[in-house]
């Protein structure tokens, strides 16, 4: 698969700040790529490089396996981080606008825009304001309007955010929708479960840095021999013993555990590589009374936890 | 540079601008603002009387406070066939003066009377006290106590009052009978008329002063509002963060361009309206039905070629101050950020409306030219000097081509700061951070 984006060695400084080092990145054409990572980790800077708004201070970007050329941002839909349009402009006028910038004629675009939004639900809305319009409606709106010019790669920056449950599912699926018109999509989320469920491939960073990058499936496949649930009555003190036992790498517990009270817990772990469950279980059983112990397959926050923790 | 993207911005500036009702009132708003603004204080004098109850004091013993008193309030008739007593007296009802006067002895003790007059004026009995001395009369200078001096208006009349009941007087000395007197003192009246290319025709001065000050004055607002609109919509888009998305799809200057030249054709057809509407309400037809103006007093001739100055000299105006203040939103994230540096543009818009009188009284003034050279004097500044009289064609050409060379130096400083101003957030830059965004390429 050729990269349609790809980063070589991006950094970037504000004064001692170091937001993104040594960052390099490739993003296959036709998937959908998730930039995972915490608050602070660097997602926006990386993306606001790609669009030009930030210039790196050393590194490549390239863009459709080549340089970045002067044109080739208008064939990238782009939704900034900060939500924003013209509250004075009316939904329509506002989205034949975005369209007419990226070289669309206001005749062709009337239509596209009226599809759009009757697909989003917000038919209704076109002529009033955008200020009249609530935030998940404003949104939706600027997501269609990254959409309108059919860009060959889309740039979103936490899409999610701020989007109740049934709009996250309406995102989903327009970026599933526009995945298998063979475009690329890559965006930025801190949120694990949307990316575990939407993406396939992801790069976690941390601090600037790429700490896991690849196929999701694949990353999770190389991860899941080592996932385990453990379901026992425990203290906090039990919980500090088991990891503590040779061979857990994380033992995170679904609930916060008790200090003195038993209480039924449920408690995922990651093992080393090589580590022996049948060990494991041996000695837990010595101090705990354990009513389940299975393998798993990890979810997105114990890889991201334990790569973060081994890049440390 | 694609001129086709300018033209889009453009396009999106114009319209949603002109489909705001603000632009409406606006429109319908400043002319009856800027009426309230000339109006408003000669009708407000004329409501307002005020009355001042004076006490004279006559020491002269030549019953010149009599006389004063009678000046001061005798009715009309009285004062017969003396025109330029007439006239003050009718310029002092203009002015709203009115006297109530009272003659009070001298008495044997002056000093005590003086304390007294003082008393009295401390209590509110009187406003003010004049006393007539032979000393006064000779040096030609009368007292005049009261607890205020502000009301110079008051005073002046009181001045003009004083003056000519002591001249007369002075005549009737000198054995001149009052019919001579008021016969040789008559008054001489200027009649003006106006000399222009296509002619000259009488007109009152202050006909072609209201001209000026209100072509000046509309001008200075249509300059001022709408740079501030381009500031604004800057920093709109550079909250909001929507010029990160279009800055993608189209360049930076193409944005700028646009947003300024729709902006600007937006003020145009303000001004385009305003001039229409004027044009049409003061044809002597239509004029005629709305109002009589007072006998005599003329409006002003506007020949065409102070309306075509008019729009030039906004054209200068805007892309001169427009730009200034794109760089001023381009640097800030908020209007209150970017408020404190939008006063610089003031600095440089206001000082001709201070200098309007001398330029006014004076247009060819080595001031006057000088001020109308200057480039960010020059709209204001030129728009006086053709409303009252036509500069020599030199001037303008040069007043014009040394504004064309600034706006083209800060078309050039604005694009560098904006393209650079728009994409940054965060901290408020300094000055010396501004400056490194001009040199940046």
């Amino acid at each position: 698969m050729t990269a349609s984006l790809e980063l070589r060695d991006v950094e970037k400084r504000y004064g001692d700040f170091v937001a993104v080092a040594g960052l390099s990145l490739a993003v296959p054409a036709g998937v959908i790529f998730g930039l995972l990572g915490p608050n602070g980790a660097g997602k926006t800077t990386t993306l606001r490089m790609i669009m030009d708004i930030l210039a790196p201070d050393s590194g490549e970007i390239l863009l459709f396996g080549r340089p970045r050329l002067a044109g080739d941002l208008r064939r990238i839909g782009y939704l900034p981080e900060e939500r924003g349009l013209y509250r004075k402009m009316t939904v329509i006028d506002q989205l034949l606008f975005l369209a007419e910038i990226h070289g669309l004629k206001r005749r062709q675009a009337l239509p596209v825009v009226e599809a759009w939004l009757a697909r989003v639900e917000l038919a209704d809305w076109g002529r009033k304001k955008v200020e009249e319009l609530s935030k998940g409606m404003q949104q939706k709106v600027q997501l269609i309007g990254t959409l309108l010019h059919q860009p060959e790669i889309l740039i979103l920056d936490e899409p999610f955010s701020g989007l109740d449950p049934i709009n996250q599912g309406l995102f989903k699926e327009l970026l599933l929708e526009y995945r298998r018109q063979g475009r690329t999509i890559l965006f930025s989320t801190h949120g694990m479960e949307q990316a575990e469920k939407l993406c396939d491939h992801i790069g976690l960073i941390s601090h600037g840095r790429l700490v896991l990058a690849g196929e999701l499936r694949e990353i999770k496949r190389r991860a899941g021999s080592n996932s385990y649930r453990l379901v026992a009555p425990a203290t906090a003190g039990d919980l500090e013993r088991v990891k503590a036992l040779p061979g857990v790498e994380v033992a995170i517990p679904q609930e916060p555990l008790d200090a003195a009270d038993p209480r039924p817990a449920s408690v995922r772990l990651l093992l080393a590589p090589g580590a022996s469950s049948s060990e494991l279980l041996r000695q837990m059983v010595q101090f705990l009374e354990v009513r389940e112990f299975r393998s798993e397959e990890p979810d997105l926050e114990d890889i991201f936890i334990k790569a973060v923790r081994d890049a440390a | 540079m694609r001129p086709e993207h300018a033209f889009i911005v453009a396009k999106r500036e114009y319209l949603a601008r002109l489909k705001s009702k603000g632009f409406w009132i606006a429109t319908a708003l400043l002319p009856a603002f800027m009426g309230a603004m000339i109006l408003g204080p000669a009708l407000a004098a004329s409501r307002t009387k005020s009355q001042q109850r004076l006490a004279i004091v006559d020491e002269t013993g030549a019953g010149l406070g009599r006389q004063l008193a009678a000046a001061l309030t005798e009715p009309e008739a009285a004062i017969g066939e003396h025109r330029e007593l007439r006239e003050q007296r009718e310029r002092a009802r203009d002015e709203g003066v009115r006297f109530e006067v009272q003659i009070v002895p001298p008495g044997p003790d002056p000093a005590a009377r003086r304390a007294e007059l003082d008393r009295r004026v401390r209590a509110k009995e009187i406003g003010a006290w004049v006393w007539l001395t032979p000393d006064g009369l000779r040096d030609n200078r009368f007292e005049y106590h009261a607890e205020s001096l502000s009301n110079v208006v008051t005073q002046e009349v009181l001045r003009t009052r004083i003056s000519r009941v002591v001249s007369q007087w002075r005549l009737r000395a000198v054995g001149l009978d009052a019919a001579k007197i008021a016969e040789l003192t008559r008054p001489v009246a200027l009649s003006t008329i106006r000399i222009s290319a296509t002619g000259s025709r009488a007109e009152q001065g202050i006909g072609g002063f209201m001209l000026a000050f209100g072509l000046c004055f509309t001008l200075y607002m249509v300059i001022v509002i709408y740079g501030q609109q381009v500031m604004q919509g800057v920093i709109e888009e550079k909250s909001s963060r929507i010029v990160e998305v279009i800055a993608a799809a189209i360049r930076p200057t193409e944005l700028m361009a646009g947003k300024l030249v729709g902006i600007c054709l937006v003020a145009l057809t303000q001004l385009a309206i305003w001039v229409a509407t004027a044009l049409v309400l003061t044809t002597p037809a239509i004029l005629g039905v709305l109002l009589t103006l007072p006998a005599g007093l003329t409006l002003p001739e506007v020949p065409g070629a102070v309306i075509v100055h008019l729009f030039v000299l906004f054209l200068l105006g805007f892309f001169l101050y427009s730009t200034l203040y794109a760089m001023i939103g381009a640097s800030f994230n908020s209007v209150q950020e970017a408020q404190q540096f939008a006063a610089v543009a003031v600095v440089f818009i206001v000082p001709p409306l201070l200098f309007m009188m001398p330029i006014l009284n004076d247009p060819d003034s080595p001031l006057a030219v000088g001020m109308s050279l200057f480039p960010f004097f020059t709209p204001l500044v030129m728009m006086l000097r053709i409303a009252s009289k036509m500069p020599s064609a030199w001037q303008i050409a040069a007043a014009y081509s040394l504004c064309l060379l600034a706006i083209a130096g800060m078309v050039w400083l604005c694009a560098r700061v904006y393209r650079v101003g728009i994409l940054m957030y965060g901290k408020k830059p300094t000055l010396q951070e501004i400056w490194h965004w001009v040199r940046y390429s």
